[in-house]
């Protein structure tokens, strides 16, 4: 017998049918089903579920299964017993009569009502603590960062003090995972491998959320994203992706790879997109000043401000970029003086020159999001410099 | 006996018939007899740590005055409840007096006095802490989400330090009212079974276990050698009678049971196999959170399959066919009480294939009041009349919010939803979602969505500040959200 079969084990009394009850507790014969599937379901956002099943000899008359889990964290009151129908056409009749909880210690006994001898398939389930469950990804993006091939793994971590050496393990999507997983062992499996992702790389400008690359010289954080979006014509789509690490790395041209980052894959649904931070650019320059600041009264204490946001860009690269400028309007607010508790109410004025306005599907009320074309550096090394303005008109402050 | 071995430390409960003199309290050396159990009756309440126990036991009188020690060291029992009856058998007994000894505060003696010689059956009742039973639930519900199997469970629990053998157990669902706690009457520590070696505890609690599963010795010994049919001789799970008493609901456990101190048994009361259920996802923020949940509906009802009793409070376990010959784990919840004929909500949480977002599109205001100089003269900005007055401030205005309540379904089944909004104050509720108001502050509004759809739910709220605030409720407007 194994240690992990001591440590959690299913026994029945089997009775013998010439004695009276008393005596039957004396002379009795244990049996020690062993488990014949054992299915670990880590559907479930925080619990993992854990279905056994066993063949258990019954008596004709009352049998008494006791299950016990010594050192384990299994939750008692998520136990469900299940006689499961034969399938071999025998007409054995079973019932559990009761549940009987013994003190101090992790065990109970099931009263089973058996209407002749003989063995049933029994299916145990109950919640397991010290089985968790993470999901990691690795990216290898192209060379030329169109596309990028995404693996993503389960990593399953088993300090529950029980071995499951035959397992089917479904994490809620995908196909199943057939692994034994063995006491305090790491298992980690493939469960998908998505080849030709569409890929995206962002350049993106936002003070409030990235800062300044230089205060003084109003020089703004570029950071830069992989882009990749959870729908089918990326292979993927059919399911969210579960919040993980992911290692990114880049095909460097010569048939092998270089690693060029990791960060923290966010929880994504069908339809939406990962952003997988890489660093700052330093190629791409952007100084921000406020040009300018003015308002007018409409009315007492009523004003309309006139407020126009300079922006100096250069693209050092020999590639061209798409940089995503982001504006978020209370935060400007704040940096001209307007102290006010309202959200902003804006229009953008004439003076304005991005182009095509705010992606509807990247601002909102107070967020605006301008998607700006960075033509290459030509070859004689003189990076142009783009100027836009952004002017907002604020209306009704006080 | 196992359990008196298991229990050693508890002296347990012991009626002595004192064979001496009428006078005995004083005495050192006594001999007494002590007659055993003939029927146990618990009466269990869940709302409070109270369970009433009724014992019956034949004692033999001579005539003339027989004092009776009843003693209960190490167990919850309540003394001023303890009470001596003789059914049946009034005319030839009387209880004289009853005394507290004050060196031994775990004791009584009464003082009975007998017309002859004689046989009777006497009934002590007394309240005792430390019973208690609790109900609870395991739902699985099919893979389509359409039936529900439901099976309701009771489990008693001896913590009282005292075993009960064969005893009848009647479980009492509702609420009473008691002026002190039955274990601060009591004061008296639960005694805590020894420690044994692993093994011979092991065997002791599989003794133990088999004596409480037994429902009685006679009917078992016959079931395992008598040669009757299989069908005739299969022990069913035991019935649980479920009748009403005024307020309150009785359920009897059939037969007999024995509860050793510090086990605890469980037993079905009813299972019903498919209770039609819907799935609803609802946002409620003082009900459920800042989160959309989902929700399995049924009804504690006939049609439902159930309606026969109500559902005492207690923890349900929810779980789901998963179609691979497995379960779903889906959600632990406790429900209170469910009367017969209410509704039961399922609660299982949100839901990872229904996406659920608030976006704010667009804030702007407008029919902006000023008061001028401070005094009551209030003037309308924008106004053909107006003056831009210099000394006037901003007094009153309507605060136009326009959101979009995004809903994705990623389930492969079409879902509805139903969602709840309270907005305090004077506000206006424009949009073309047929809502309805739930109170004077909360609006309601539902949509289906079809697999794979989503939904952009447009309403533009309208706050009325200031000046321009005349009441405190939402009304509701029928147009177009200015985007």
């Amino acid at each position: 017998m194994t240690r992990t079969t001591l440590l959690r084990t299913l026994c029945t009394l089997l009775l013998l049918s010439t004695f009276s009850l008393d005596a039957f507790a004396r002379i009795k014969l244990i049996t020690l089903p062993v488990r014949e599937r054992v299915e670990i379901q880590l559907d479930h956002p925080d619990l993992t579920l854990v279905e056994e099943e066993r063949i258990v000899p019954l008596v004709k008359g009352i049998n008494q299964v006791d299950f016990a889990w010594a050192n384990t964290r299994i939750d008692p009151n998520t136990l469900v017993f299940r006689v499961l129908a034969p399938t071999d056409g025998t007409q054995l009749d079973v019932k559990v009569l009761s549940v009987s909880y013994p003190p101090n210690e992790n065990a109970l006994v099931w009263a089973v009502s058996a209407s002749d001898s003989g063995a049933v398939r029994v299916r145990i389930s109950y919640v397991l603590g010290g089985l968790d469950k993470q999901f990691h990804y690795r990216a290898v993006a192209a060379n030329d960062e169109q596309t990028l091939t995404l693996s993503q793994y389960l990593r399953i971590k088993n300090h529950a003090n029980e071995a499951y050496d035959q397992t089917n393990v479904w994490v809620g999507f995908g196909e199943q995972v057939a692994k034994p997983i063995g006491l305090n062992e790491t298992k980690e499996v493939l469960l998908g491998k998505y080849r030709d992702v569409p890929l995206k790389k962002t350049y993106t400008s936002d003070p409030q959320q990235f800062g300044y690359l230089d205060r003084a010289k109003d020089k703004l954080n570029v950071p830069m994203h992989y882009v990749l979006k959870n729908e089918a014509v990326s292979g993927l789509g059919q399911a969210s992706l579960p919040y993980g690490k992911a290692r990114i790395f880049q095909d460097d041209g010569r048939g092998g790879t270089a690693f060029i980052g990791e960060d923290w894959g966010k929880f994504t649904p069908p339809d939406d997109e990962m952003a997988l931070y890489l660093g700052l650019a330093r190629d791409i320059v952007i100084k921000r000043t406020i040009e300018k600041n003015e308002r007018e009264r409409i009315a007492g204490n009523l004003y309309r401000h006139q407020l126009i946001v300079k922006y100096e860009i250069e693209n050092f690269k020999d590639t061209p970029a798409v940089l995503d400028l982001v504006e978020r309007v209370s935060y400007l607010r704040n940096e001209v003086g307007i102290q006010s508790p309202r959200d902003p109410e804006w229009q953008l004025g004439n003076n304005t020159t991005l182009n095509n306005g705010p992606d509807p599907d990247k601002s909102d009320f107070d967020k605006l999001t301008f998607h700006v074309d960075l033509p290459a550096r030509p070859g004689d090394g003189e990076a142009p410099k783009q100027i836009h303005k952004l002017h907002l008109v604020l209306n009704n402050e006080w | 006996m196992v359990i008196a071995m298991m229990n050693k430390t508890i002296t347990g409960l012991c009626l002595s018939l004192l064979l001496m003199a009428n006078v005995v309290h004083a005495r050192n050396v006594d001999l007494s007899t002590v007659p055993d159990r003939q029927a146990v009756q618990l009466t269990i309440y869940n709302s409070e740590d109270l369970t009433l126990v009724r014992e019956t036991r034949i004692v033999t009188f001579k005539q003339g005055i027989n004092p009776l020690q009843f003693s209960w060291a190490n167990t919850l029992i309540d003394p001023t409840s303890v009470d001596l009856q003789f059914p049946g058998q009034a005319d030839g007994l009387e209880v004289l007096d009853t005394t507290f000894p004050h060196d031994k505060p775990q004791m009584l003696y009464w003082n009975v006095h007998s017309y002859a010689d004689r046989e009777a059956k006497i009934q002590i009742e007394y309240f005792t802490s430390g019973i208690s039973w609790s109900a609870d639930y395991l739902a699985i519900a099919d893979r389509e989400e359409q039936n529900l199997q439901l099976e309701s469970f009771v489990r008693v629990r001896n913590d009282s330090g005292e075993d009960y053998e064969n005893a009848q157990v009647r479980l009492v669902v509702g609420t009473i009212n008691l002026v002190e706690k039955i274990a601060e009457l009591a004061r008296i520590p639960v005694s805590r079974v020894n420690e044994l070696e692993k093994e011979e505890y092991r065997r002791l609690r599989q003794q133990a276990g088999k004596r409480m599963m037994a429902f009685d010795a006679v009917s078992n010994e016959a079931l395992l050698s008598a040669p009757a049919p299989a069908a005739e001789a299969m022990a069913q799970p035991k019935q649980i009678v479920k009748e009403g008493l005024s307020e309150y609901f009785i359920y009897t456990i059939e037969g007999t049971e024995t509860v050793p101190n510090g086990w605890s048994k469980r037993l079905r009361s009813f299972e019903a196999d498919a209770v039609p259920f819907k799935v609803q996802y609802r946002y409620r923020v003082r009900e459920y959170g800042n989160q959309l949940v989902r929700l399995y509906l049924l009804t504690n009802d006939i049609e439902s399959g159930l309606g026969t009793t109500p559902l005492p409070d207690g923890q349900v376990r929810i779980f789901r066919d998963n179609g691979r010959d497995g379960l779903s784990y889906l959600a632990a919840q406790t429900i209170k009480y469910v009367p017969i004929g209410d509704k039961i909500e399922l609660n299982l949480g949100t839901d990872p294939e229904v996406i659920f977002e608030l976006v704010k599109l667009k804030t702007f205001r407008d029919n902006l009041w000023m008061r001028v100089k401070g005094g009551n003269i209030y003037r309308q900005v924008g106004s053909i009349n107006a003056r831009v007055e210099i000394n006037s401030q901003v007094a009153g205005w309507d605060e136009h919010q326009v959101f979009s309540q995004r809903v994705r379904n990623y389930t492969g089944k079409p879902i509805a939803v139903e969602i709840r909004r309270e907005y305090p104050g004077d506000t206006v509720f424009r949009s073309q979602l047929n809502p309805k108001l739930h109170d004077f502050r909360t609006v309601e509004f539902s949509a289906t969505l079809e697999p794979g759809e989503k939904a952009d739910l447009h309403h533009e709220i309208v706050e009325k500040h200031g000046y321009n605030k005349k009441q405190d409720r939402v009304t509701l407007e029928k147009g177009a959200v200015r985007l």
